[in-house]
């Protein structure tokens, strides 16, 4: 009857809600008697069951309002619930009445002020017993709080301390910061719920906005109920049931009679032959020894591998090594430098030092600098060590091999063996005479074939005769007052004693009145044999006349004039003196009447060339073969050899000279070697040495000039194979040149001599150059108006 | 018409072969390429052009012979590599799969041996090659002896350097064939010779080597595997070859103990007479000076005075053979300067066996005991004791021990007087087996000497006078045994005036004296000029009469013209000649590095002779130069471009041996 009654006071209770709020708060242990009453009196009235457990239910789903509202009341009822009140005496209070209810409800409110000043005043230790009995305090340990004052404090916390805040009740603010502002009370919750509510908020508002579309993004009635099972936990799928009734694959029924009536085999009782035979197969494999079994290898056998205990070259057999194997290259032995204690000569200075330390490690010559150390103790260990033997190993197997013959020969031996040139005297080396009168330059100078006299020509306009071995002035002409003579050439022969001058546009011969009345006589004759010609076999054709000058000049020895229109730079005599050539190399020049031939016995000129030579421009100079009947003619960039008695080109020669300034014939070389050598000095500072057997190139190009060259001559006589060039850097330069009679061997030339001694003046230095006829001599004239002798 | 050839199938495009395409032929990674070069000894080429070998771009690449790739192909090494790189992964794989002790007995037992036996048998066809090439091998395995051991350098390795570097010298010392040393302030060089071939190494001084970040120690392990095969078949062919047992035997005790070359016991091999006499059984060290067992002692001693016997006997040998030694090769010294030289053997083994048998050494403990001991006993010595700190082994550790005859010593000077008789006992220690002196004392009766003077010896191939090597003496210079005196060449050891060239010293020293007077010659300098423009030419004329040797000379020519320039009675060019050729002199003058003085009358004779004697060098200098041109103008361009690149290396040598004389003139005026 008990649990009935009980039934009914819970029942009593759910219906008079209002009435019993504390007693229905609803604790565990009292739930759980409930409970227990109720199994208890599940036998005796089943069909009430289900109705107390919906009580039951409906008390649980209520208890909620009930608590909210003893919020709503105050405080109390939350004291009250946390009250050490045993459920049974609530429950035996219950049963009494309402009244004791209220009644223990003002028990609870009285009981709790008591209790919070309990926890302020309660002292910090606790009082235990220790052994001997007697009291003893226990402290408890003391939580330093965060929000002691030691602790900085924000610029906008709080500095009142650990007062309480109601002392702030009356003001609008609650504190101060650290710089003394007030901080202000922050809005009340009422005021906020005043503002929210007076806000509405539309369903489903998110406060959000949709990238996609920009405008304010808010939930439809799905997704809301979506997350709405999400926040619940619930399976978020539309129509998912969990408890669907399981579908069995097997069933869980267990049949008592067999499928087949069949007995087992016999083969299931008898061991399996085909095992043993397998099995036999590995017991007779590890009875023959051919299965072992495993043992891990032993440790020890690796020191025995590493000692060689046999000769390797026991029966040895030379290799030849093969033939691009290029061996490693030893290391070279160390030098003195390198001893620990090295002569003190070695010892770097301080400069040396310094650039040793300064230059890039790769620069550096050597790896190390020679150091000095007293004595052995003081030696430091070498800090590349190990660094240079890695370097070496890099250099074995990375660096390409390749063998590198070294020429172990002494320098020496390169050089030609040149004859000394005491062997190859006589030749010119010292200035012997200087012959001084020439105002401005000397253009031309020429040796008379008898070697006694000098003649020369300048830009004075004035033809002068030389004793050559004195340097007396003998005889000179002016011919002209204002053009400068350009050539003065002797004709060649002792029978005769003539000068040919030209002047300008004029060429004029000469007798000087120096020589023997005899030689001077037969001289005349010579010139003057032509003018008889002339006029008997005058024809209209002939371009120019020989004329002869004024009484002035015959007086002088000047016997005739040829006017050939144009300048006349180079004049050059046949051997036999009859013929001479004189060539215009002006571009102005018609071509047809630049090179002309010059008949003295019959006072005839001819030109030979009726168009211009093809290519190489203007021609520059032209000289009659010493013993064939040849003319070369030089222009600027070639030179060609005409056959005057076939009248036919020969050959062409390229110099490869840009300009070529003169050129002259080996006196005697078509004689001894059968083939023609010929030099040609060029401006371009080159001078060439042709045979014209050999190749239509030059044989030898020199180049020892610092400027162009002026002329070039061999010596005239067979005897002394000698030839020299002068150049605008004011020097003679003498070489041996020598052709000789053997076909194999090509012509040997050898310098001998730079002859210094005309100074340079405007740019020109020597212009002209003439051997002596017989004495390894050679003249030369300046640019400075003198002319030099060199012996 | 022939075929049309292809393009790059035949010539250097197909002789040469890139690495890329190398180690793309053989199928293997670049690490064992690099492996397998070494081994092989297989080293790039480069083609003689570039441009023709590469197919492709004209980069810089590196070429091999095709020919060496294909031969490459069939090394049983490909194999073993081959192997390794399957084993190494299926070590990754039952790495990947968490199997490690399959993966730990994979490495420990599954790993292929590479013996490289075959290789070096291939390399080097025969002994003589081997040792030929030996040079590097020691080089290599000297240094790793003395590495500290590290992870990438095993200690087993070192130890493996160690043992067969110790074997080595122990050949060394066995067969007397040792013969120069060098201290270098990189390490120690040493050259013995084996079997006609000259073999050179160098050992680093016993400290800890600095190694730089830039050094691939697996190199270098690649070089030292192949050279301690090589070195150890070498040394069990060296060793067979003196009768004795290879391996020695290695007692790890007593190298625990610092033994080093005490360690080892050589065995002769000749088992039926060897062990009779005793002397096959070879222990090289003296160790057992060290046992206190009185019965040994007693045998010890025995020993001591059957040695000084055999010594004396040795003395008298040594006095009888001076009169009829007609085996001693003859010293062959050349007549004329212009003869050939040929190389002559400086020293046989019986030589070197004998330069320090008759001493008892004692090394003191701050000398390096290793290089000392093992010159010394190369060299004869069979007694060497040391402090008892640097090792065991020693022949006696006491330092006053009275059979001692030598005593190397590293320290600053001793006084003379603290000698033993007068200190007495206290200067010693009580320990009997190993007494030492009290630093600074002194044994009298023993030759102090300092370390130098034993590679000085050695080199010298005779014994030098130790007072030069007293300690703290200054020690002469220690030179290099190695370099030949050759003719161009700075040579340490004559003296100056040998070498100097005609009339370097006297210009060196008119230099020097000209250094105090530049002053005073380049005031005198104005005046004399223009002296010489007012009588110049007098003056010329004067100096041409004293020193007629000079005439020929052609810038004294324009002289020679002075009769006619008066017959021609132009006498204006006249002074402005003398000038020009006063001018000439000068410039001559400070070509020659000469000062110019144009007054040889100003007063002093002794520097006008000097003056004329240098003008006389100048000129002839000058007139050299001359030749020189006129013969260099004849050659073609190539040749004297081969000339001039030949000049510039012997102008080179030429200069560096100059400085060295000019430093060593200083050095000597200022002493």
């Amino acid at each position: 009857m008990a649990s009935s009654e009980v039934k009914k006071k819970r029942k009593a209770v759910t219906r008079d809600v209002d009435s019993g709020p504390a007693i229905v708060s609803g604790d565990e242990p009292g739930f759980a008697q409930l409970d227990g009453t109720l199994a208890g009196s599940d036998d005796s009235e089943i069909g009430d069951n289900d109705d107390s457990i919906f009580d039951v239910g409906s008390t649980d789903e209520s208890s909620e309002p009930v608590e909210d509202l003893s919020d709503d009341g105050g405080r109390d009822s939350v004291g009250s619930s946390d009250d050490g009140l045993s459920k049974g005496s609530i429950d035996q209070k219950a049963k009494i009445a309402q009244p004791v209810d209220i009644e223990v409800e003002t028990t609870a409110l009285s009981g709790e002020d008591p209790d919070d000043e309990e926890e302020d005043d309660r002292p910090n230790f606790r009082v235990q017993k220790d052994a001997n009995g007697n009291d003893r305090y226990i402290y408890d340990e003391i939580d330093p709080d965060d929000n002691s004052e030691l602790d900085e404090l924000g610029p906008e916390e709080n500095t009142i301390g650990n007062i309480p805040l109601s002392y702030y009740d009356h003001f609008p603010h609650i504190g101060y910061n650290i710089n003394g502002k007030k901080i202000m009370r922050p809005a009340k919750g009422a005021a906020l719920d005043a503002l929210l509510d007076s806000m509405e908020i539309p369903k489903g508002w998110t406060g959000l906005t949709d990238p996609s579309t920009g405008k304010p993004l808010e939930l439809n009635e799905e997704e809301l109920n979506l997350l709405k099972k999400v926040q619940m936990n619930e399976i978020p799928e539309d129509g998912y049931d969990p408890y669907e009734p399981t579908v069995e694959y097997f069933t869980s029924k267990t049949e008592i009679m067999p499928l087949s009536a069949a007995p087992e085999p016999k083969r299931r009782f008898i061991p399996s032959k085909h095992e043993a035979k397998r099995v036999m197969k590995i017991v007779r494999a590890i009875r023959e020894g051919r299965i072992l079994p495993y043992k891990s290898p032993e440790e020890g056998g690796e020191d025995d591998a590493d000692v060689q205990n046999y000769d390797i070259w026991a029966n040895e057999k030379a290799r030849p090594e093969h033939i691009m194997h290029v061996p490693a290259p030893k290391l070279p032995p160390p030098g003195f430098d390198e001893s620990y204690h090295p002569p003190p000569e070695y010892l770097p200075d301080k400069g040396e030092k310094k650039a040793w330390e300064d230059a890039d490690i790769e620069d550096r010559e050597k790896e190390y600098l020679p150091t000095d150390h007293a004595s052995l103790r003081k030696v430091p260990g070498y800090d590349n060590f190990v660094k240079e033997k890695f370097e070496r190993c890099l250099d074995l197997y990375l660096a390409p091999r390749v063998r590198r013959s070294k020429l172990n020969i002494d320098p020496e031996s390169l050089l030609p063996k040149l004859p000394s040139p005491e062997e190859l005297r006589p030749f010119p080396t010292t200035c012997g005479i200087i012959y001084r009168g020439h105002k401005g330059r000397v253009r031309s100078l020429s040796v008379d074939p008898s070697g006694l006299w000098l003649a020369s020509g300048g830009d004075d306009g004035t033809v002068r005769v030389w004793q050559l071995d004195t340097g007396r002035q003998i005889w000179s002409v002016s011919l002209s007052s204002d053009e400068a003579v350009n050539v003065v050439r002797w004709r060649p022969g002792k029978d005769a004693f003539i000068l040919a001058v030209a002047v300008g546009d004029h060429v004029y011969l000469c007798v000087p009145p120096i020589c023997d009345p005899d030689l001077e006589g037969a001289s005349l004759e010579v010139l003057d044999a032509g003018w008889g010609y002339s006029s008997s076999t005058s024809t209209t054709k002939l371009p120019l006349t020989w004329t002869r000058p004024s009484n002035k000049l015959s007086d002088n020895g000047v016997h005739a004039l040829i006017s050939l229109g144009h300048t006349a730079k180079t004049v050059s005599f046949h051997r036999r003196g009859d013929y001479f050539v004189t060539v215009c190399p002006a571009p102005s020049t018609p071509s047809s009447s630049a090179i002309a031939i010059h008949t003295l016995s019959k006072h005839l000129t001819q030109y030979p060339f009726r168009r211009r030579l093809k290519g190489g421009g203007p021609p520059q100079t032209a000289h009659f073969h010493p013993s064939k009947p040849i003319l070369f003619v030089a222009n600027q960039r070639s030179i060609r050899a005409y056959d005057l008695s076939r009248q036919s080109l020969l050959k062409i020669l390229q110099p490869g000279a840009r300009w070529i300034s003169s050129f002259d014939i080996h006196p005697t070389s078509s004689a001894i070697s059968g083939s023609d050598n010929l030099i040609a000095g060029s401006y371009d500072r080159r001078l060439l040495w042709h045979d014209l057997d050999l190749s239509p190139r030059p044989y030898k190009t020199l180049r020892y000039h610092q400027k162009a060259i002026r002329a070039v001559k061999f010596h005239p006589s067979g005897q002394y194979p000698l030839f020299a060039d002068a150049s605008d850097d004011g020097t003679v330069q003498v070489f041996h040149g020598e052709v000789v009679a053997d076909m194999m061997s090509n012509a040997r030339i050898v310098p001998l001599k730079v002859l210094k001694g005309h100074k340079v003046v405007g740019d020109l230095g020597v212009l002209d150059i003439d051997w002596h006829p017989v004495e390894p001599w050679i003249v030369s004239a300046g640019g400075d108006g003198t002319c030099r002798l060199w012996r | 018409m022939g075929k049309i050839k292809k393009r790059g199938t035949s010539g250097q495009a197909k002789n040469y072969i890139t690495r890329t395409q190398a180690v793309r032929k053989l199928q293997i990674s670049l690490p064992d390429f690099r492996r397998l070069c070494i081994f092989k000894g297989i080293y790039p080429r480069e083609p003689r052009n570039n441009k023709k070998a590469s197919k492709t771009s004209s980069q810089a690449t590196t070429f091999y012979y095709t020919k060496d790739i294909q031969y490459l192909l069939h090394e049983p090494l490909l194999a073993k590599f081959r192997e390794q790189k399957a084993l190494s992964k299926k070590i990754a794989r039952s790495l990947g799969r968490n199997e490690v002790n399959d993966a730990v007995r994979l490495e420990k037992y599954g790993t292929p041996k590479i013996t490289l036996d075959h290789i070096i048998r291939e390399r080097y066809p025969t002994f003589v090659d081997a040792v030929r090439d030996l040079d590097d091998a020691l080089s290599l395995l000297f240094l790793f002896a003395n590495l500290p051991s590290t992870s990438t350098v095993p200690s087993q390795v070192i130890a493996r350097c160690q043992r067969l570097c110790h074997e080595f010298e122990h050949y060394l010392i066995t067969s007397n064939s040792l013969r120069k040393s060098f201290l270098s302030i990189k390490g120690i060089y040493y050259q013995a010779t084996i079997q006609g071939q000259d073999v050179m190494w160098l050992v680093p001084y016993r400290f800890v080597q600095k190694a730089t970040q830039d050094v691939d120690y697996r190199i270098m392990g690649t070089f030292v595997d192949f050279y301690s095969t090589l070195l150890g078949f070498v040394n069990f062919r060296l060793y067979t070859s003196i009768g004795l047992v290879y391996p020695p035997k290695f007692n790890a005790e007593r190298d625990e103990r610092g033994a080093e070359l005490g360690a080892f016991t050589l065995e002769g091999r000749a088992v039926g007479d060897g062990l009779e006499n005793g002397d096959s059984l070879k222990t090289i060290a003296n160790g057992h000076a060290q046992t206190t067992n009185p019965v040994e002692v007693q045998r010890q001693l025995e020993q001591v005075v059957q040695l000084e016997d055999s010594e004396q006997d040795q003395e008298n040998d040594n006095q009888a053979g001076k009169e009829e030694n007609d085996d001693a090769l003859d010293k062959f010294e050349t007549a004329g300067p212009e003869a050939d030289t040929l190389a002559q053997p400086d020293l046989d083994s019986n030589q070197t066996a004998s330069l320090f048998a008759s001493f008892t050494f004692y090394i003191s403990r701050e000398a390096p005991r290793h290089p000392i001991e093992f010159l010394l006993r190369a060299f004869g010595c069979r007694r060497i004791g040391w402090d008892p700190v640097l090792g065991e082994g020693a022949y006696t550790n006491d330092e006053v021990d009275g059979r001692i005859t030598h005593q190397v010593v590293d320290r600053p000077s001793l006084p003379e007087s603290s000698s033993l008789g007068e200190s007495g006992e206290q200067g010693q220690n009580v320990d009997s087996n190993s007494r030492t002196l009290r630093p600074g004392m002194r044994v009298p009766g023993r030759t102090y000497i300092q370390p130098q003077w034993v590679w000085d010896c050695i080199n010298a191939g005779r014994l030098l006078r130790p007072d030069l090597y007293a300690p703290g003496a200054t020690l002469p210079p220690h030179l290099s045994p190695w370099v030949q005196a050759a003719p161009g060449q700075y040579d340490p050891r004559a003296s100056l005036a040998e070498q100097e060239l005609d009339g370097e010293a006297q210009q060196a020293r008119e230099e020097s004296r000209n250094d105090g007077q530049e002053d005073d010659a380049s005031s005198s300098d104005v005046e004399s000029s223009e002296d010489g423009s007012v009588d110049g030419r007098m003056d010329i004329a004067g100096s041409d009469n004293g020193e007629d040797e000079v005439d020929e000379v052609p810038e004294e020519e324009d002289f020679a013209g002075f009769e006619d320039e008066e017959a021609g009675g132009v006498g204006s060019g006249n002074e402005h000649e003398d000038e020009r050729s006063q001018h000439q002199k000068e410039l001559e003058a400070e070509a020659a590095g000469l000062p110019f003085s144009s007054t040889p009358d100003s007063g002093k004779p002794a520097t006008g002779r000097i003056g004329t004697e240098a003008k006389k060098r100048a000129l002839k200098k000058q007139k050299e130069e001359e030749e020189l041109e006129r013969r260099k103008m004849m050659m073609s361009r190539k040749k004297r471009k081969l000339f001039e690149k030949m000049q510039y290396s012997n102008s080179k040598r030429d200069a560096e041996a100059e400085k060295l004389r000019s430093k060593r003139r200083k050095l000597e005026r200022a002493s």
